[in-house]
């Protein structure tokens, strides 16, 4: 788990495209394949991230890209190694109608934005230019249309703030 | 607005007179747990004392970790990811315990899992302790939030209530009913939240089938599950108790988010398709009947308990386990172990040709006797997953331990009706 890699915290409005629309119940392991999830090696992980739904992911991410969920997304027991990936590619939040409990928490622990924001995953296709104020909960979709979700509290925004868990309990808690 | 039990246990442990549903606020666990895994204990331990320069723990007390995993190999890795957990929890003055079973259920015979706890570890099927009404749950890395802090920041979650009545047909279990639910309310049927089991047909179930049942809340998205504590969770508490503790009840007119009921004679055996155990690859266990399997596993922190080896040894009693099928036992304790013995219950396992292993947590991820491309197994592990025991092409189906037993003689899925009919 210590393999992860350090990012720094995102900008208050994360613009960029949907790179992927994913459906309820996703297992977010099924993004690197069950096979690969014990790796924390970016450089292998990035040969198989998303192979089996686009082989051209990779290549067309960008930095501030996003990934969209349906319900529960996140289902099963997560792995970390997948979402390494994909921020390793510019992912910089995951939008989802719902999220799994184990994964939220545990990527929220990494701060990544998981924003939970209903009819997320039917309003937008791949491709789509967006803008998310993960503090409001907001996604403007650049067509006059604005999607509000739930803000998250006031604890995990200074997690997201500070770069993850680690880094803010570091701040509070190290007696060094 | 009264309280539920997760409400109640929550604002004792927050120090609060009360808390509600969607508070967030720090709350200090009675009892932070882990097991020793490489990669998530030996980093925690190396950060607590190289990054955050913690030399003394103020309260060891409260910290908690077992060695339940890769106890089956002996080599040298497994051996030195021991040997590191030994050392840290030395130096922090942490109790160990070692080789007794399944940390989950072992936290019960210890004593830890008292009515009114608050308690937490990095893994969910902590939840388990809800069967003796303490709430438990599993925060993954946030786990060294509690370490460093003695606290951890909680959104305090919802309820939704169960209320069980009847008593489960023979050849039926708590196994058989969480996928059940899971069919009917979907895998984030209690998204969030925790489930509350209540009524007289949770008074009427074992102290086993409740850990059971308890131990899966995870699959329904809940974030734990409680049983209002009776008197046989009392009376297990009062015999194994290691300090005071506060039992919860819930209020009568407590805020749900949903009531569900449930008359367990009416549940039926169970059969999750390999993959996950989401709501539409659960099925009826004769729709699977036929399918064959060549390895079978009884036990995981879920599933291994003395109840579960009764069941099992009360379908194999007389016949055999079919040729060319497997069938492991695993008991998720050595106290569990031990009375299996002393009841006669692995005598009839053996003469059914099943084969009894050392407890620990080592068949259900994979770890012993990993499954070989194109395997089917029918299990009571918690987790089927792609890889899960094992290759990637191996098919995991998960049942009860009398389903899992009654397809070991059958060959093939089965149910124990239908071996109690043969």
């Amino acid at each position: 788990m210590s393999a992860a890699r350090d990012y720094p915290p995102p900008p208050d409005v994360i613009r960029g495209r949907v790179a992927w629309v994913f459906g309820d119940d996703f297992d977010i392991d099924l993004v690197i394949g069950v096979e690969n999830i014990k790796s924390y090696d970016a450089d292998f992980l990035r040969s198989k991230v998303m192979r089996a739904y686009d082989p051209g992911f990779a290549d067309r991410v960008q930095p501030g890209d996003v990934i969209v969920g349906g319900r529960n997304f996140g289902y099963g027991h997560p792995h970390y190694p997948p979402m390494v990936a994909l921020r390793d590619l510019g992912i910089a939040a995951v939008i989802a109608e719902s999220f799994s409990p184990g994964f939220w928490r545990g990527e929220t622990y990494n701060g990544v934005p998981l924003i939970t924001v209903p009819g997320i995953a039917t309003a937008v296709t791949t491709g789509d230019a967006i803008a998310l104020d993960w503090r409001a909960a907001t996604v403007d979709l650049g067509d006059g249309r604005v999607l509000h979700g739930t803000p998250p509290s006031a604890r995990v925004v200074r997690v997201i703030e500070a770069g993850g868990s680690l880094k803010l309990l570091l701040a509070e808690h190290a007696r060094t | 607005m009264g309280h539920t039990i997760a409400e109640k246990i929550l604002a004792r442990a927050a120090g609060r007179d009360s808390v509600r549903a969607g508070e967030s606020l720090p709350v200090r666990p009675d009892y932070m747990i882990a097991y020793d895994f490489p990669g998530y204990t030996d980093v925690m331990f190396r950060q607590m004392h190289d990054d955050f320069g913690i030399r003394e723990l103020d309260e060891p007390g409260r910290y908690v970790v077992f060695i339940d995993h890769m106890l089956t190999k002996g080599n040298d890795k497994e051996q030195q990811v021991h040997q590191v957990t030994r050392d840290w929890c030395e130096f922090y003055g942490i109790e160990l315990h070692e080789a007794r079973g399944i940390g989950h259920q072992v936290m019960a015979e210890l004593g830890y899992a008292l009515p009114g706890n608050f308690l937490i570890h990095f893994d969910g099927h902590i939840s388990g302790a809800g069967a003796f009404g303490a709430l438990g749950w599993g925060v993954r890395r946030d786990l060294l939030e509690a370490w460093v802090s003695g606290q951890i920041f909680l959104d305090v979650p919802a309820t939704t209530r169960f209320e069980l009545t009847g008593e489960f047909a023979p050849g039926v279990d708590s196994r058989d009913l969480v996928h059940q639910i899971i069919a009917d309310h979907g895998a984030d049927g209690c998204a969030h939240q925790v489930m509350e089991y209540a009524g007289p047909g949770a008074r009427a179930m074992s102290i086993d089938r409740r850990q059971g049942l308890c131990g899966m809340a995870m699959f329904t998205g809940a974030v734990s599950a409680v049983f209002e504590p009776d008197e046989a969770a009392l009376a297990y508490a009062r015999r194994v108790a290691r300090t005071g503790f506060t039992p919860q009840q819930p209020d009568a007119d407590a805020d749900y988010v949903a009531v569900h009921s449930y008359d367990l004679s009416q549940v039926r055996p169970r059969v999750v398709l390999p993959g996950s155990a989401r709501a539409a690859n659960t099925r009826d266990a004769a729709e699977l009947a036929g399918t064959p399997v060549t390895k079978a596993f009884i036990g995981s922190c879920a599933s291994g308990r003395i109840e579960d080896i009764r069941a099992a040894a009360l379908v194999l009693d007389g016949r055999q386990v079919a040729p060319g099928v497997e069938l492991n036992v695993v008991p998720t304790s050595e106290a569990v172990h031990r009375q299996a013995e002393e009841e006669g219950l692995f005598d009839v396992l053996r003469a059914a040709g099943a084969k009894i292993a050392r407890s620990s947590c080592d068949f259900c991820f994979g770890y012993q006797k990993p499954l070989q491309d194109g395997e089917n197994c029918i299990s009571t592990g918690v987790l089927n997953i792609s890889g899960r025991m094992g290759s990637t092409q191996a098919n995991i189906y998960l049942g009860s331990a009398f389903t899992v037993a009654a397809s070991a003689v059958a060959g093939a899925i089965s149910s124990a009706e239908e071996v109690s009919r043969s």
